[in-house]
Protein backbone atom coordinates (compact mmCIF):
# COMPACT_ATOMS: atom_id res chain seq x y z
CA UNK A 1 0.00 0.00 0.00
CA UNK A 2 1.07 3.57 -0.63
CA UNK A 3 -0.29 6.98 0.23
CA UNK A 4 -1.92 9.12 -2.44
CA UNK A 5 -0.29 12.39 -3.33
CA UNK A 6 -3.24 14.72 -2.78
CA UNK A 7 -2.59 15.26 0.93
CA UNK A 8 0.36 17.14 2.37
CA UNK A 9 1.91 16.87 5.80
CA UNK A 10 2.23 20.20 7.61
CA UNK A 11 3.51 21.10 11.05
CA UNK A 12 2.26 23.92 13.23
CA UNK A 13 3.99 24.45 16.53
CA UNK A 14 4.88 20.78 16.78
CA UNK A 15 1.42 19.59 15.75
CA UNK A 16 1.38 17.41 12.62
CA UNK A 17 -1.51 17.91 10.21
CA UNK A 18 -2.65 16.47 6.91
CA UNK A 19 -3.96 19.12 4.55
CA UNK A 20 -5.84 18.28 1.33
CA UNK A 21 -4.61 19.48 -2.05
CA UNK A 22 -6.54 20.43 -5.18
CA UNK A 23 -9.92 18.78 -5.67
CA UNK A 24 -9.41 16.77 -2.47
CA UNK A 25 -10.72 19.84 -0.65
CA UNK A 26 -14.22 18.91 -1.79
CA UNK A 27 -14.00 15.56 0.04
CA UNK A 28 -12.15 16.80 3.07
CA UNK A 29 -12.62 20.46 3.81
CA UNK A 30 -10.24 21.12 6.65
CA UNK A 31 -7.41 19.07 8.01
CA UNK A 32 -6.58 16.03 10.08
CA UNK A 33 -4.36 15.95 13.16
CA UNK A 34 -1.79 13.15 13.30
CA UNK A 35 -0.19 11.79 16.45
CA UNK A 36 3.49 10.78 16.28
CA UNK A 37 2.62 7.20 15.28
CA UNK A 38 0.24 8.41 12.58
CA UNK A 39 2.86 10.76 11.24
CA UNK A 40 5.46 7.98 11.21
CA UNK A 41 3.18 5.62 9.31
CA UNK A 42 2.21 8.38 6.88
CA UNK A 43 5.87 9.04 6.15
CA UNK A 44 6.52 5.32 5.65
CA UNK A 45 3.65 5.18 3.18
CA UNK A 46 5.54 7.48 0.82
CA UNK A 47 6.85 4.12 -0.45
CA UNK A 48 4.89 0.97 -1.16
CA UNK A 49 4.62 -0.95 2.16
CA UNK A 50 2.94 -4.09 3.37
CA UNK A 51 1.00 -4.19 6.62
CA UNK A 52 3.81 -6.29 8.07
CA UNK A 53 6.39 -3.66 7.08
CA UNK A 54 4.43 -1.01 8.93
CA UNK A 55 3.91 -3.11 12.06
CA UNK A 56 7.58 -4.07 12.21
CA UNK A 57 8.63 -0.45 11.85
CA UNK A 58 6.21 0.77 14.51
CA UNK A 59 7.32 -1.91 16.97
CA UNK A 60 10.95 -0.94 16.44
CA UNK A 61 10.32 2.78 16.68
CA UNK A 62 7.83 3.04 19.54
CA UNK A 63 8.81 0.05 21.69
CA UNK A 64 5.34 -1.47 21.78
CA UNK A 65 4.31 -5.10 21.55
CA UNK A 66 3.61 -6.61 18.14
CA UNK A 67 0.01 -7.46 19.04
CA UNK A 68 -0.92 -3.96 20.03
CA UNK A 69 1.05 -2.38 17.19
CA UNK A 70 -0.62 -4.75 14.72
CA UNK A 71 -4.10 -3.84 15.91
CA UNK A 72 -3.41 -0.09 15.95
CA UNK A 73 -1.72 -0.05 12.54
CA UNK A 74 -4.54 -2.11 11.01
CA UNK A 75 -7.15 0.28 12.41
CA UNK A 76 -5.26 3.28 11.11
CA UNK A 77 -4.68 1.79 7.68
CA UNK A 78 -8.32 0.71 7.41
CA UNK A 79 -9.33 4.27 8.20
CA UNK A 80 -6.94 5.68 5.59
CA UNK A 81 -8.28 3.21 3.06
CA UNK A 82 -11.93 4.03 3.82
CA UNK A 83 -11.13 7.71 3.35
CA UNK A 84 -9.45 6.93 0.04
CA UNK A 85 -6.12 8.37 1.12
CA UNK A 86 -4.02 5.29 0.27
CA UNK A 87 -3.85 2.88 -2.62
CA UNK A 88 -3.94 -0.72 -1.46
CA UNK B 1 -13.15 37.48 10.95
CA UNK B 2 -12.57 33.85 11.65
CA UNK B 3 -11.35 31.87 8.67
CA UNK B 4 -12.42 28.31 9.19
CA UNK B 5 -15.38 25.98 9.20
CA UNK B 6 -17.06 26.10 12.61
CA UNK B 7 -16.25 22.53 13.53
CA UNK B 8 -12.55 23.27 13.17
CA UNK B 9 -12.75 26.36 15.36
CA UNK B 10 -11.21 24.91 18.53
CA UNK B 11 -8.44 23.18 16.58
CA UNK B 12 -7.64 26.31 14.64
CA UNK B 13 -7.57 28.41 17.79
CA UNK B 14 -5.20 25.90 19.37
CA UNK B 15 -2.95 25.97 16.30
CA UNK B 16 -2.85 29.75 16.42
CA UNK B 17 -1.94 29.67 20.11
CA UNK B 18 0.89 27.22 19.44
CA UNK B 19 2.08 29.23 16.47
CA UNK B 20 2.03 32.50 18.41
CA UNK B 21 4.16 30.97 21.14
CA UNK B 22 6.72 29.91 18.54
CA UNK B 23 6.27 33.00 16.35
CA UNK B 24 5.34 30.82 13.39
CA UNK B 25 3.54 32.83 10.67
CA UNK B 26 0.71 30.36 10.08
CA UNK B 27 -1.89 32.93 9.04
CA UNK B 28 -1.37 35.20 6.06
CA UNK B 29 -3.53 37.47 3.95
CA UNK B 30 -2.49 38.41 0.44
CA UNK B 31 -4.28 41.55 -0.74
CA UNK B 32 -3.94 40.80 -4.44
CA UNK B 33 -5.34 44.15 -5.51
CA UNK B 34 -6.93 47.19 -3.94
CA UNK B 35 -8.92 47.83 -7.11
CA UNK B 36 -12.61 46.99 -7.20
CA UNK B 37 -15.39 47.09 -9.76
CA UNK B 38 -17.87 48.30 -7.12
CA UNK B 39 -17.99 51.71 -5.48
CA UNK B 40 -19.16 50.85 -1.96
CA UNK B 41 -19.46 54.08 -0.05
CA UNK B 42 -18.09 52.70 3.24
CA UNK B 43 -15.21 50.60 1.86
CA UNK B 44 -11.89 50.90 3.68
CA UNK B 45 -9.67 49.88 0.79
CA UNK B 46 -11.07 50.28 -2.70
CA UNK B 47 -9.48 52.08 -5.63
CA UNK B 48 -10.97 52.34 -9.08
CA UNK B 49 -10.53 49.33 -11.32
CA UNK B 50 -9.28 51.80 -13.92
CA UNK B 51 -6.62 53.42 -11.71
CA UNK B 52 -3.50 52.50 -13.65
CA UNK B 53 -1.15 53.97 -11.08
CA UNK B 54 -2.56 51.75 -8.36
CA UNK B 55 -2.74 48.69 -10.55
CA UNK B 56 0.75 49.23 -11.88
CA UNK B 57 2.16 48.72 -8.37
CA UNK B 58 0.58 45.30 -7.89
CA UNK B 59 2.88 42.32 -7.51
CA UNK B 60 2.94 39.95 -10.46
CA UNK B 61 1.65 36.39 -10.25
CA UNK B 62 5.24 35.15 -10.17
CA UNK B 63 6.02 37.43 -7.23
CA UNK B 64 2.94 36.33 -5.26
CA UNK B 65 3.91 32.72 -5.76
CA UNK B 66 7.49 33.34 -4.69
CA UNK B 67 6.15 35.05 -1.59
CA UNK B 68 3.82 32.13 -0.89
CA UNK B 69 6.65 29.63 -1.27
CA UNK B 70 8.81 31.53 1.18
CA UNK B 71 5.90 31.93 3.59
CA UNK B 72 5.15 28.23 3.35
CA UNK B 73 8.79 27.42 4.12
CA UNK B 74 8.41 29.54 7.25
CA UNK B 75 5.23 27.78 8.37
CA UNK B 76 2.27 29.37 6.58
CA UNK B 77 -0.89 27.25 6.73
CA UNK B 78 -3.94 29.53 6.47
CA UNK B 79 -3.93 31.87 3.49
CA UNK B 80 -6.59 34.44 2.62
CA UNK B 81 -6.69 35.94 -0.86
CA UNK B 82 -8.57 39.21 -0.75
CA UNK B 83 -8.85 42.62 -2.35
CA UNK B 84 -10.20 44.90 -3.63
CA UNK B 85 -11.86 42.44 -5.93
CA UNK B 86 -9.64 39.43 -6.57
CA UNK B 87 -11.37 38.46 -9.83
CA UNK B 88 -10.38 41.77 -11.39
CA UNK B 89 -6.96 40.21 -11.79
CA UNK B 90 -6.86 38.48 -15.14
CA UNK B 91 -4.03 36.34 -13.84
CA UNK B 92 -5.99 35.25 -10.77
CA UNK B 93 -5.82 31.56 -11.63
CA UNK B 94 -2.09 31.84 -12.38
CA UNK B 95 -1.76 32.71 -8.71
CA UNK B 96 -4.54 30.60 -7.25
CA UNK B 97 -4.06 27.23 -8.90
CA UNK B 98 -0.39 26.75 -7.89
CA UNK B 99 -1.33 27.80 -4.35
CA UNK B 100 -3.86 24.97 -4.15
CA UNK B 101 -1.02 22.50 -4.60
CA UNK B 102 1.09 23.90 -1.77
CA UNK B 103 -0.78 22.38 1.18
CA UNK B 104 -2.42 25.59 2.36
CA UNK B 105 -5.89 26.12 3.82
CA UNK B 106 -7.12 28.77 1.41
CA UNK B 107 -9.93 31.29 1.79
CA UNK B 108 -11.15 33.70 -0.89
CA UNK B 109 -13.01 36.96 -0.24
CA UNK B 110 -14.92 38.41 -3.20
CA UNK B 111 -17.99 40.46 -4.00
CA UNK B 112 -19.06 37.68 -6.36
CA UNK B 113 -20.15 39.97 -9.18
CA UNK B 114 -17.39 38.82 -11.54
CA UNK B 115 -17.83 35.11 -10.84
CA UNK B 116 -19.01 33.55 -14.09
CA UNK B 117 -20.02 29.95 -14.64
CA UNK B 118 -16.59 29.33 -16.16
CA UNK B 119 -14.85 30.73 -13.09
CA UNK B 120 -17.04 28.66 -10.76
CA UNK B 121 -16.30 25.52 -12.77
CA UNK B 122 -12.58 26.23 -12.70
CA UNK B 123 -12.65 26.87 -8.94
CA UNK B 124 -14.46 23.57 -8.46
CA UNK B 125 -11.48 21.75 -9.96
CA UNK B 126 -9.42 22.80 -6.92
CA UNK B 127 -11.78 24.60 -4.57
CA UNK B 128 -10.75 26.89 -1.74
CA UNK B 129 -11.52 25.64 1.75
CA UNK B 130 -13.80 28.60 2.12
CA UNK B 131 -15.08 31.38 -0.06
CA UNK B 132 -16.97 34.38 1.28
CA UNK B 133 -19.16 36.75 -0.65
CA UNK B 134 -20.39 40.00 0.82
CA UNK B 135 -24.05 40.68 0.18
CA UNK B 136 -24.97 44.36 0.45
CA UNK B 137 -28.72 44.02 0.33
CA UNK B 138 -31.64 41.74 -0.41
CA UNK B 139 -32.98 43.90 -3.22
CA UNK B 140 -31.31 45.49 -6.21
CA UNK B 141 -32.36 48.93 -4.99
CA UNK B 142 -30.65 48.60 -1.62
CA UNK B 143 -27.64 46.62 -2.85
CA UNK B 144 -26.90 49.03 -5.66
CA UNK B 145 -27.50 52.11 -3.52
CA UNK B 146 -24.46 50.92 -1.58
CA UNK B 147 -22.31 49.56 -4.42
CA UNK B 148 -23.15 52.34 -6.87
CA UNK B 149 -23.20 49.95 -9.82
CA UNK B 150 -26.42 49.18 -11.72
CA UNK B 151 -26.79 45.46 -12.37
CA UNK B 152 -24.38 44.47 -9.59
CA UNK B 153 -27.08 42.78 -7.48
CA UNK B 154 -28.06 40.43 -10.30
CA UNK B 155 -24.40 39.77 -11.08
CA UNK B 156 -23.71 38.91 -7.44
CA UNK B 157 -26.70 36.54 -7.29
CA UNK B 158 -25.59 34.87 -10.52
CA UNK B 159 -22.10 34.44 -9.10
CA UNK B 160 -23.47 32.86 -5.93
CA UNK B 161 -25.67 30.50 -7.91
CA UNK B 162 -22.77 29.43 -10.13
CA UNK B 163 -20.65 28.65 -7.08
CA UNK B 164 -23.47 26.77 -5.35
CA UNK B 165 -24.13 24.75 -8.50
CA UNK B 166 -20.48 23.76 -8.57
CA UNK B 167 -20.32 22.89 -4.86
CA UNK B 168 -17.63 25.43 -4.09
CA UNK B 169 -17.53 25.89 -0.27
CA UNK B 170 -19.23 29.23 0.21
CA UNK B 171 -20.57 31.52 2.91
CA UNK B 172 -22.38 34.84 2.68
CA UNK B 173 -21.81 37.81 4.91
CA UNK B 174 -22.98 41.35 4.97
CA UNK B 175 -21.60 44.67 6.01
CA UNK B 176 -24.41 46.14 8.05
CA UNK B 177 -24.99 49.82 7.35
CA UNK B 178 -27.74 52.33 7.93
CA UNK B 179 -28.81 51.69 4.34
CA UNK B 180 -29.28 47.91 4.46
CA UNK B 181 -29.97 47.06 8.10
CA UNK B 182 -33.69 46.78 7.37
CA UNK B 183 -32.98 43.96 4.92
CA UNK B 184 -30.87 41.90 7.29
CA UNK B 185 -33.59 39.31 7.78
CA UNK B 186 -34.25 39.09 4.05
CA UNK B 187 -30.53 38.61 3.36
CA UNK B 188 -30.45 35.82 5.92
CA UNK B 189 -33.40 34.21 4.15
CA UNK B 190 -31.61 34.46 0.80
CA UNK B 191 -28.61 32.67 2.27
CA UNK B 192 -30.89 30.06 3.79
CA UNK B 193 -32.59 29.49 0.44
CA UNK B 194 -29.20 28.81 -1.13
CA UNK B 195 -28.26 26.58 1.80
CA UNK B 196 -25.42 28.88 2.80
CA UNK B 197 -24.19 30.17 6.17
CA UNK B 198 -24.66 33.87 6.82
CA UNK B 199 -22.95 36.39 9.07
CA UNK B 200 -22.80 40.13 9.44
CA UNK B 201 -20.41 42.81 10.62
CA UNK B 202 -21.37 46.33 11.61
CA UNK B 203 -18.00 47.79 12.69
CA UNK B 204 -17.10 50.01 9.77
CA UNK B 205 -13.60 51.39 9.55
CA UNK B 206 -12.30 54.58 8.03
CA UNK B 207 -9.66 54.10 5.37
CA UNK B 208 -6.15 53.39 6.70
CA UNK B 209 -4.72 55.43 3.81
CA UNK B 210 -6.56 58.52 5.03
CA UNK B 211 -8.64 58.94 1.89
CA UNK B 212 -12.30 59.90 2.39
CA UNK B 213 -15.16 57.43 2.58
CA UNK B 214 -18.75 57.67 3.72
CA UNK B 215 -18.28 55.65 6.91
CA UNK B 216 -19.78 58.21 9.24
CA UNK B 217 -23.06 58.26 7.33
CA UNK B 218 -23.14 54.48 6.91
CA UNK B 219 -22.40 53.46 10.49
CA UNK B 220 -25.17 52.55 12.86
CA UNK B 221 -25.03 54.30 16.21
CA UNK B 222 -23.25 52.48 19.03
CA UNK B 223 -26.60 51.77 20.70
CA UNK B 224 -27.99 50.33 17.46
CA UNK B 225 -24.89 48.15 17.01
CA UNK B 226 -25.14 46.71 20.49
CA UNK B 227 -28.86 46.15 20.14
CA UNK B 228 -28.16 44.27 16.91
CA UNK B 229 -25.43 42.08 18.32
CA UNK B 230 -27.59 41.21 21.29
CA UNK B 231 -30.61 40.26 19.25
CA UNK B 232 -29.40 39.14 15.84
CA UNK B 233 -27.35 35.99 15.54
CA UNK B 234 -25.86 36.92 12.19
CA UNK B 235 -24.33 40.08 13.52
CA UNK B 236 -23.04 38.65 16.78
CA UNK B 237 -19.59 38.01 15.38
CA UNK B 238 -18.11 41.31 16.53
CA UNK B 239 -19.20 40.57 20.05
CA UNK B 240 -18.06 36.97 20.08
CA UNK B 241 -14.66 38.04 18.76
CA UNK B 242 -14.39 40.54 21.57
CA UNK B 243 -15.64 38.03 24.11
CA UNK B 244 -13.10 35.43 23.03
CA UNK B 245 -10.18 37.77 23.44
CA UNK B 246 -7.82 37.13 26.27
CA UNK B 247 -7.76 40.43 28.07
CA UNK B 248 -6.81 40.10 31.71
CA UNK B 249 -7.00 43.35 33.60
CA UNK B 250 -3.24 43.49 34.04
CA UNK B 251 -2.51 42.96 30.35
CA UNK B 252 -0.93 46.16 29.09
CA UNK B 253 0.19 44.66 25.81
CA UNK B 254 -1.17 46.75 22.95
CA UNK B 255 -1.30 44.02 20.27
CA UNK B 256 -3.46 41.45 22.04
CA UNK B 257 -4.33 39.63 18.79
CA UNK B 258 -2.15 37.26 16.78
CA UNK B 259 -0.81 39.97 14.45
CA UNK B 260 2.96 39.81 14.26
CA UNK B 261 3.00 36.65 16.37
CA UNK B 262 1.20 34.19 14.09
CA UNK B 263 -0.36 36.41 11.42
CA UNK B 264 0.69 38.87 8.77
CA UNK B 265 -0.68 40.58 5.67
CA UNK B 266 0.91 41.60 2.40
CA UNK B 267 -0.57 44.52 0.49
CA UNK B 268 -0.84 44.68 -3.32
CA UNK B 269 2.59 46.23 -3.77
CA UNK B 270 4.32 43.67 -1.53
CA UNK B 271 4.57 45.44 1.84
CA UNK B 272 4.25 43.06 4.78
CA UNK B 273 2.16 44.55 7.57
CA UNK B 274 0.56 43.56 10.83
CA UNK B 275 -3.01 43.49 9.51
CA UNK B 276 -5.22 44.75 6.71
CA UNK B 277 -6.20 47.80 8.75
CA UNK B 278 -2.69 48.67 9.92
CA UNK B 279 -0.28 49.36 7.05
CA UNK B 280 2.88 49.16 9.16
CA UNK B 281 5.78 48.35 9.36
CA UNK B 282 5.82 47.90 5.55
CA UNK B 283 8.53 45.26 5.59
CA UNK B 284 9.64 44.08 2.14
CA UNK B 285 9.74 40.27 2.04
CA UNK B 286 10.63 40.11 -1.65
CA UNK B 287 13.65 42.32 -1.04
CA UNK B 288 14.86 41.15 2.36
CA UNK B 289 13.50 37.61 2.31
CA UNK B 290 10.37 36.45 4.10
CA UNK B 291 12.12 35.50 7.32
CA UNK B 292 13.68 38.92 7.82
CA UNK B 293 10.41 40.69 6.96
CA UNK B 294 8.47 38.51 9.39
CA UNK B 295 11.00 39.28 12.11
CA UNK B 296 10.53 42.99 11.37
CA UNK B 297 6.76 42.69 11.81
CA UNK B 298 7.26 40.85 15.09
CA UNK B 299 9.66 43.51 16.33
CA UNK B 300 7.17 46.21 15.40
CA UNK B 301 4.43 44.53 17.41
CA UNK B 302 6.67 43.84 20.40
CA UNK B 303 7.96 47.38 20.58
CA UNK B 304 4.53 49.05 20.32
CA UNK B 305 3.70 51.29 23.25
CA UNK B 306 0.99 50.11 25.67
CA UNK B 307 -2.57 51.39 25.35
CA UNK B 308 -3.18 54.84 26.77
CA UNK B 309 -3.69 55.22 30.49
CA UNK B 310 -7.27 56.24 29.71
CA UNK B 311 -7.93 52.84 28.12
CA UNK B 312 -6.10 50.91 30.82
CA UNK B 313 -8.16 52.60 33.52
CA UNK B 314 -11.48 52.30 31.67
CA UNK B 315 -14.07 50.23 33.52
CA UNK B 316 -15.61 49.14 30.18
CA UNK B 317 -12.32 47.86 28.77
CA UNK B 318 -13.36 44.23 28.68
CA UNK B 319 -16.21 45.21 26.35
CA UNK B 320 -13.98 47.13 23.97
CA UNK B 321 -12.57 46.02 20.62
CA UNK B 322 -10.08 48.84 20.26
CA UNK B 323 -6.71 47.75 18.98
CA UNK B 324 -3.67 49.62 17.67
CA UNK B 325 -5.10 49.53 14.13
CA UNK B 326 -8.33 51.20 15.22
CA UNK B 327 -6.42 53.78 17.23
CA UNK B 328 -4.18 54.57 14.28
CA UNK B 329 -7.06 54.96 11.86
CA UNK B 330 -9.25 56.97 14.19
CA UNK B 331 -6.60 59.03 16.02
CA UNK B 332 -3.29 58.81 14.19
CA UNK B 333 -1.59 57.09 17.15
CA UNK B 334 -1.26 53.45 18.12
CA UNK B 335 -2.50 54.07 21.62
CA UNK B 336 -5.25 56.68 21.96
CA UNK B 337 -8.90 55.74 22.61
CA UNK B 338 -10.88 55.17 19.40
CA UNK B 339 -14.02 57.07 20.27
CA UNK B 340 -16.54 54.90 18.43
CA UNK B 341 -15.21 51.89 20.31
CA UNK B 342 -15.56 53.86 23.56
CA UNK B 343 -19.24 54.31 22.72
CA UNK B 344 -19.64 50.61 21.87
CA UNK B 345 -17.91 49.48 25.06
CA UNK B 346 -20.02 51.81 27.17
CA UNK B 347 -23.24 50.63 25.49
CA UNK B 348 -22.25 46.99 26.04
CA UNK B 349 -21.46 47.57 29.68
CA UNK B 350 -24.82 49.18 30.22
CA UNK B 351 -26.63 46.38 28.44
CA UNK B 352 -24.81 43.35 29.76
CA UNK B 353 -23.69 44.24 33.29
CA UNK B 354 -26.14 43.58 36.04
CA UNK B 355 -26.42 45.12 38.50
CA UNK B 356 -24.98 48.19 36.76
Amino acid sequence: MKRKDDLLLQNVGGQDLLVPLGSKVLDMNGMVVLNPTGRYIWELLAEDRSLEDLVTAVVARFKVGADRAGADVRTFVDDLSRKGWIDI
Amino acid sequence: MTGVPTEYGPLVRELHERAARLRQPINGAFELTSACNLYCRMCYVRHSAFDRTVRGKELSAVQWLELARQAKDNGLLFLLLTGGEIFLRRDFFDIYEPLTRMGLIIALFTNGTLVTRAIAERLAQAPPNRMEITLYGATAATYEAITGVPGSFAACCAGIEALVANRVPLGLKTTVTRYNVDELEDMRQMAHNWGLPFSGAWMLSHRPDGQPSDVENCRLSAAECVELEATDRASAEEWSEAALRELPADNHYNFYCKAGKAAFTVNPSGDMNTCLLLPEPAARPLDSGFKAAWAQVGKYVDSAPPPSSVCLACDARVYCGRCPAWSLIETGTLTAPALFWCDIARARKERYEWPA
